[in-house]
């Protein structure tokens, strides 16, 4: 067993090197030095420490290329000192990208991932989140968490088939109650802290629990038009196994379509899903979720100078919605059709070297908030200074954003990059 | 009768002014539009790593660094432009494409790497800095010449190059100056001097071609500084590596190479 590993690694060494020789000219090295230190502004929030940031972080790109293929690496190290201090590393990127005759391309390896249209709405875009890092003030490079994946683009003269396929399914990065509460239904109130961990429990690591995401895209004329599928797992543990009494991760199925286009000196985009929940298809087994239609429709333009704006509206309708309240007896709190209007302010002061940032969500459907602000002062081109928040609002406690609603954040970050 | 025989040669006569005006114009528009060409749409296509130096009021210091591709696709008209972004590090890695049309608003596409995303950018902004520079995007891809009227103020000499001195003034009521004073150097026929003035008639700005060096028989302004005179401040561009005709294809202006920089141009 050991020897096969050994084995193993040894080949996989010899490959790197051997390719690297073989196709690589030069590597380059960069990346970043970044303190983050934030703290939580509710006095009662549950979690085991006041602090929600008391880190220092370490990333250092490794980068090399041939006119054959491209290598990437982006690699973590983190002194973590929020709760209980400890070393940290992660694998951000680690990726080759290669080109197979004129038409296809490859990328293979650990790599972030985004396509669709919306600002921070996902409809789409099924590859993994990470809000627990979105939530404190980590870079927005942060909120796609990794996935080992194989990417295959086929560039046809009709419009592009992009091809995803992930063997292990990878979850959004949700708050735990370690560093964020969050509410639980089985104690009626927001929790945090250890009695409190919250995990779900994931698909078995089997060949057909693996993610599919596809898209063709093309373009007509100035609008970019795609369509969407995917084959997996809700990216929530939004499930709940009675027999268990664990929170799981159902199976979905999505269908999808956006388009984009400049159109009154702005751009808009209008991006559709229908969520196929298939472990509950009739929708009357209340600890699945019901399959259910999104929509959303934004618009962005420079209002003036150095002042761009935009607006978006999300609607949701969820489907079999009698059978659900009839599966939870009669009675739920749950509406059929969600609502959640968003807007993004970003000013851009003294040549480029301020940027105020601000993003709110509003759900009037849900009645909760949350709202982001930042402010980068770009002292010089290595240093960046950083001030922000993160602010939750609900009526109630259980709704998207109610559930932090006592996780309001300030952060310090200071960024050194070389 | 008589009066019929004044009105038509008071007629002829306007006729004859305005088509003498206009025959004036139309050698300051020529001329205009040669520089323009030549500034702008050298060779078919171009390729050059670029080094910007932004200069505050207090003398600090701020650098951009990156390499351009250009593909004209009709000399004078559409033009498409590729960026990679090399330096500072938050920008490191970062690639920009315009599909420029002078006639209809420019497409913009962002890739950023670090979240693999592509964002379509709002253009209706021709007169806001590039990159955080003194430069506009405007003043990047060049201004097309029919977008003002021209009028020669004189021929003289200026740093020992004999120059045209002519003065353009936007169709347009609302538009990102008031008026410009271009100098032309006869030997080049390359802009040596741009002063923008608002609409108070104040000095705002002042281009200056610094450099001018013959790449592959092609002047070329290599040297382009770009003074703010009311904010005290001013940017440097410097253009180094310059090859022009280098074949490069219309596809690698498309999604695909945003992407995926084309590595046998981009290094």
């Amino acid at each position: 067993m050991n020897y096969t590993k050994i084995k193993l690694i040894t080949i996989m060494a010899i490959v790197l090197v051997l390719s690297s020789t073989a196709f690589a000219e030069d590597v380059y090295i960069s990346g970043f030095l970044q303190g983050l230190y934030g703290g939580g502004l509710d006095d009662d929030n549950p979690t085991p420490s006041e602090l929600t940031a008391a880190e220092t972080r370490l990333q250092l790109k490794l980068e090399s290329y041939s006119d054959l293929a491209e290598f990437f690496g982006r690699l973590d190290f983190v002194y973590d000192g929020y709760d209980e201090p400890e070393y940290d590393w992660e694998l951000r990127e680690g990726y080759i990208k290669f080109r197979l005759g004129n038409y296809f391309d490859f990328k293979v390896g650990r790599q972030v991932l985004t396509w669709g249209t919306g600002d921070l709405i996902f409809i789409n875009d099924l590859f993994a989140k990470d809000y627990r890092s979105f939530f404190i003030g980590r870079d927005d490079q942060y909120l796609k968490a990794p996935q080992d994946a194989l990417r295959g683009a086929y560039y046809s003269p009709i419009g592009t088939f992009s091809l995803v396929y992930t063997p292990r399914f990878t979850p959004n990065r949700i708050p735990t109650g370690m560093r964020l509460s969050y509410f639980n239904p089985m104690v009626g109130d927001i929790v945090g802290g250890a009695d409190y961990f919250f995990e779900g429990r994931l698909p078995e690591a089997e060949i057909e629990n693996g993610e599919i995401a596809g898209r063709f895209k093309r373009y007509f004329g100035t609008a970019d038009f795609a369509l969407y599928g995917y084959r997996g797992f809700y990216k929530n543990p939004e499930g709940f196994d009675p027999s268990t009494m664990e929170a799981y991760y159902p199976r979905l199925n999505v269908y999808g379509a956006s388009i984009r286009m400049p159109i009154f000196e702005g751009i808009a985009w209008l991006e559709g899903g229908y969520y196929d929940s298939r472990e509950d298809t009739d929708g009357d087994n209340p600890n699945i979720p019901n399959s259910s239609v999104t929509g959303l429709v934004g618009f962005e333009r420079q209002i003036v100078t150095n002042l761009t704006v935009n607006l978006q509206y999300q609607g949701e309708v969820m489907m079999n919605y009698d059978e659900f309240v009839e599966s939870v007896g009669g009675q739920t709190e749950v509406d059929e059709v969600y609502h959640l209007l968003t807007s993004r302010v970003t000013k851009l002061m003294r040549m480029e070297t301020v940027v105020l940032s601000l993003f709110g969500f509003y759900s009037p459907s849900q009645e909760d908030f949350y709202g982001r602000f930042s402010l980068d002062y770009k002292y010089t081109d290595h240093l960046t200074l950083t001030v922000g928040g993160n602010i939750f609002a609900g009526n109630d406690k259980f709704t998207d954003f109610g559930t932090f609603q006592k996780n309001d954040n300030v952060y310090l970050k200071i960024t050194y990059g070389y | 009768m008589n009066f019929t025989k004044f009105s038509i040669l008071v007629t002829a006569l306007i006729f004859a002014l305005s088509l003498n005006l206009s025959a004036q114009d139309g050698v300051a528009e020529d001329l205009m539009k040669e520089a323009h060409l030549n500034n702008f749409y050298a060779a078919d296509d171009g390729l050059a790593e670029v080094n910007m130096s932004i200069v505050n009021s207090s003398g600090k210091e701020r650098n951009r660094q990156f390499s351009m591709l250009r593909l004209d696709n009709e000399e004078g008209g559409m033009q498409k432009y590729y960026t990679y972004f090399h330096k500072p590090y938050d920008v490191a890695r970062l690639t920009f494409m315009v599909h420029k049309n002078p006639f209809e608003t420019d497409q913009r596409w962002l890739y950023i790497p670090s979240v693999d995303l592509v964002k379509r950018i709002s253009a209706d902004d021709k007169g806001s800095s590039f990159v955080g520079s003194d430069f506009s995007y405007e003043d990047v891809s060049g201004r097309h010449w029919s977008d003002d009227t021209h009028k020669i103020l004189e021929e003289k000499e200026h740093n020992g190059m004999q120059v045209y001195v002519i003065e353009s003034v936007p169709k347009s009521d609302d538009d990102v100056f008031a008026k410009k004073i271009t100098y032309i150097d006869k030997e080049h026929m390359l802009p040596v001097r741009e002063e923008y003035y608002d609409d108070k008639g104040e000095l705002e700005r002042i281009y200056t071609a610094e450099k001018i060096e013959v790449v592959e028989e092609i002047p070329t302004v290599t040297l382009r500084k770009m003074e703010n005179v009311k904010k005290d401040q001013h940017t440097i561009v410097e253009f180094s590596s310059i090859d022009y005709n280098v074949g490069v294809k219309d596809n690698i202006f498309t999604e695909r190479y945003l992407k995926n920089p084309p590595r046998q141009y981009i290094k």
